[in-house]
Parts: C-alpha cells; structure tokens; sequence
C-alpha cells in the first residue's frame, strides 16, 4: 500500500448552484464516502482548504507575492489516502461525490514519492 | 482522522429545517428591513458546514455545530462598525443573540415564537398572497430559488423578483418583527392559516409538475401550522386544529392516488392500504381537539368530510349521507363553485345521478364552471351511470380538452372512447 494525495480543485463554491435540501444529500454523500475509506483502513487524513492564502517567492532575497496562478481555480482541500497503486488511487478518487450533482471539480491524484527501500 | 463514530444521515429536511429556525431568530436580531442578512449569514453557515464536514464528516451535534457557526457570523456582523452604521442595529439586540443557546430547551419556546413571528411578517396584508407563500418557502422553509420556481413551475428570475419586491415592501410598511396586537391577532393568524393553505394546495393539486416537490409542499404546509399549534401565544386554535386536521387527511391519501405507471386513481379506484395510517390518526388527533365551542369554519367542516373519506375502509362503504349533510353546511359559509360541485358528487350517492345531474345543470351559465374540466367529468360519470353514453361521450369531449395535465387527458380521453363504442 502507498500513499497517494487526492487534491480537491474547484472555481468558486460548488454548492452554491444547490438547494440546501440537495446541499444535505450531498453532505451524507460525502460522510458516507469518508466512512468508507475509514473503514477500510485507506484515510490518513482530509481537510479543506481557505480558499485565500499566499503565494510566496523569494528572488535575490528579497519577498513577493506571487506567481500566480492564471485561472480561478483553486485546491479546495486535499484527502490523504491509502492504495494499491495508481489505478486503485484513481478509483478512489472517481468515487468522490464532488463528482456527483453537476458539480464542478477537478481531482488531482498524485502519488508521496515512494523510495524503494525507505517508504515503499 | 476523527475517531468518533461515523454519523453519515442526518435528520430528515435538517439543512432546511434549521435554515427556517436560524433565520427567523436573526431576523429578530437585525430587524425586519434586514431580512437578506439573515438569510446571508444562513446561506454562509451551510456552505461552511459543508465545506468543512465534506473532509471531516459529520459532527457528533450537527445542529449545535450549524448554531454556533451562525451565531459567530451574526456576532461577527453587529461588531462591525461598517455594519453598525449601514443597518443601525440596536444594542439591545446584541446581548439578545449572545445570551441565546439554540439548542437549550428553555429557548426551544423563544425560537418558536420567532418562527411565528416570521410567519406574520410573510402573511402581513400589504404582500399578496403569492408573494406570502414564496416569501415563506424561502425563509420559514429553507427552500432555494430554483425550488421554488420549479413548484410554481415558473422561472428563477420571476421568483428573484417577487422576493425582491416582497422584501421592499416589507421595509416600505415598516413591518416589523413582532407579534401582532392582542386584538389583531386572531385576525392576522387567519392570513397565515390561508397562506398556509393556499401552499397546501399548490402542492395537493394535480396540475403539472414534479410528484416529490409538491408532497414537500404538503410537508411544509403541515410544519408551518404544527409550529403555531404548539404556540403560546396563540390562545383560540380551533381554525389551526381545523386545518392541521384536513391537510393531514388529504395528505394521507397523496401517494395513491397515481398507479405506478402514472395514471390518475380516483377516490373509487384508489389502493386504500397505500393510504398513510399514521398521517389520518394525526388527522383524527387535531380534530378531536377541536373544542366544541368555537365557531366552525370551513376547515372544519372540509375536515370533517375528508375524515369521513378517511375513515371508509373501501369505497363503498363511505357515509355519503354524513358527507352530503356537511356539504349543506359548508354551503351556507362558502357556496363557491367548487363547492357546488364536490356536493354534487356527495349527492349523486345519497339521492341518485338525476338528481345530480340535475343540480349541475343549473349551473350552466357559470363561467368558471363551464371551463372548469372537473364540472364536465362529474356531468360525464354521471351520465354514463344512467347508461347516457352519447351525452356522456360529448361531456368526457370537453372535459379532456380542458384538462391540465398529461394523466388526466388520458384517463379522460379512456372514458370518452369507452363511452363512444357505446353509443
């Protein structure tokens, strides 16, 4: 098993477009979806984001703000989890309920680096 | 990660319910001109709660968890002195949100009076009564724009600015947040009841539309009236018991009244073990406590009849003669139209379809009738009764014609074909 970081990315609220009945369904969705991932031993961790923070870069010694991004899209939050391999990462991912609702997101899966001999 | 229990449901219409509550509260807080800030602060409390149990789950305590959140964000506004100068808050009313602990049981009461006044507010006189009832299903019952507009089957823009206007209004007459004057109070609790009602019925009727909205529809009609009949404010609640009674009856039977292919079940053909039991024994609770010496309205005597509907085992069995009786009654406070021809129904089973038919034709220079495709159905049933296709055949002609909705075109339509072969 390895660990893989899921990177939550949306423009905006997503659940804006919802009503606050469906905004409900879609909250025991996702508790569902976490309790899942308990169970099965595959959660190590998940929080969400502020959407404002910094961009720090340091040039000559001195610090700016910035590069920025282009686009409007952010990492809402970030779920740290548990998997076989890429593949099982990815179908891990595809079950979040961001997906579900029309709701916009992206999800990035990115594997921890895995060092044969240290952490694999 | 959390080690508590993973809750993944939370109650039935939490988000909405709660919704209602924390406005009616923050309303009281930052006064009637400000109700759009009570609904902001509402709105930010969910996508917060959201946001943050989308990662972590649900809380141990999701109410506490949704209170304390908006009250912050309440706080957080009355502090401001940008916010203290735009919406001249009273000072009186910050000390009024701190001290307040939602969930304790000794505020239980003081939230319930909030939501009654909400209602006033809804149901004050200067808004009509289309405005009162969108006004009320986005404040009292956590419904969204587009919701609304889709149980109106209009659009999100109309909706957008009828709430607009309604909250203008509301600011022009100087509405305020409070309960009305003792001597008032009976009188103003009769507006709400009739917006309550009339919401009642947007969803109970079978014009088009989604089946699972309008049953919420219901649903709400029937919490809005439970929180004034659990009021303390009100004293005489005959009319509420009345009512409360009658939607419960006719809510029971919501579900059997399509097959499962959609087709429209009248009364006759309808699944009586799909009838709610528990929705009629809540119906025959409010109206036992009915005390007998108030006056009778017309929810009185409309539940009385949709009790009797509720109590027959099968259709055969129902007491027309009791039904016919409290029709005449109901005739001498409300001899609208469809009044006229519900009763005629009621008689049609106690004296026979002439008689019936009879009654019905006296009415046919009225206007609203005679474009009404219920009065043509009735007139039809009853001739098929007498063996009368042709004029049957003609009368099922107007009615599905007239007809709102796919379903009934086609069990009409059934009818008229069924009658024509007979002739």
């Amino acid at each position: 098993m390895q660990e893989y970081l899921l990177l939550i990315r949306t423009e905006g609220n997503p659940w804006d477009i919802l009503s606050p009945e469906q905004q409900q369904k879609h909250v025991e969705k996702a508790a569902a979806y976490i309790s899942n991932l308990v169970k099965e031993g595959k959660l190590k961790g998940a929080q969400p984001l502020e959407p404002e923070g910094k961009i720090i870069s340091n040039t000559k010694g001195a610090w700016k703000d910035g590069p920025f991004n282009e686009s409007k899209e952010v990492i809402a939050g970030y779920f740290l989890i548990l998997a076989r391999d890429l593949d099982d990462a990815i179908n891990i991912a595809k079950k979040n309920p961001i997906y579900e609702d029309q709701l916009k997101a992206r999800i990035e899966v990115r594997p921890i680096k895995a060092v044969e001999g240290v952490n694999v | 990660m959390t080690n508590s229990i993973q809750i993944n449901q939370l109650i039935d219409h939490l988000f909405r319910r709660e919704s209602g509550k924390i406005i009616s509260v923050l309303t009281g807080v930052f006064g009637s001109e400000n109700i759009q800030l009570a609904e902001d602060v509402v709105q930010d409390a969910l996508t917060e709660a959201i946001t943050q149990w989308t990662y972590n789950g649900i809380p141990g305590n999701p109410n506490a968890w949704l209170y304390k959140v908006a009250k912050n964000k309440a706080l957080n506004i009355l502090n401001r002195e940008k916010y203290k100068r735009k919406y001249s808050f009273e000072v009186s009313k910050f000390s009024k949100l701190e001290e307040l602990a939602f969930d304790s049981p000794l505020d239980e009461h003081v939230i319930k009076d909030d939501q009654l006044r909400m209602m006033f507010v809804c149901c004050h006189p200067a808004l009509s009564p289309d405005s009162q009832i969108a006004f009320i299903l986005k404040t009292l019952c956590g419904f969204s724009i587009k919701e609304i507009a889709n149980a109106f089957l209009s659009n999100e823009e109309s909706i957008h600015k009828r709430l607009v206007r309604a909250r203008q209004k509301i600011r022009e007459n100087k509405i305020h947040f409070e309960l009305p004057a003792t001597s008032e109070l009976q009188n103003r609790i009769e507006t709400v009841l009739q917006a309550i009602y009339l919401l009642f019925n947007e969803g109970y009727s079978a014009s088009a539309g989604e089946n699972v909205i309008r049953y919420e529809l219901c649903q709400e009609s029937i919490h809005l009236a439970e929180i004034i009949e659990s009021s303390t404010v009100v004293k005489d609640k005959s009319n509420v018991h009345a009512l409360l009674s009658l939607m419960l009856f006719n809510a029971s039977r919501f579900h059997a009244r399509q097959d499962e292919l959609g087709n429209i079940l009248t009364m006759s053909n309808q699944d009586r073990s799909k009838w709610n039991k528990s929705l009629i024994e809540k119906g025959f609770y409010y109206l036992q406590k009915i005390k007998s010496s108030s006056g009778i309205s017309s929810y009185h005597i409309l539940a009385a009849i949709s009790a009797h509907h509720c109590a027959a085992p099968e259709f055969n069995s129902t007491n027309w003669k009791e039904i016919l009786s409290l029709y005449d009654s109901l005739l001498l406070i409300d001899q609208s139209s469809v009044v006229l021809l519900n009763r005629s129904v009621a008689l049609s089973k106690v004296h026979g379809a002439n008689a019936a038919l009879n009654e019905l034709n006296k009415f046919a220079g009225d206007e609203f009738l005679q474009s009404y495709y219920l009065y043509h159905a009735t007139k039809a049933e009853l001739y098929t009764e007498l063996n009368r296709f042709r004029e049957a055949a003609d009368s099922f002609q107007i009615a599905l014609q007239l007809a709102p909705i796919k379903a009934e075109k086609e069990l009409l339509q059934k009818k008229f074909l069924h009658c024509r072969e007979k002739v």
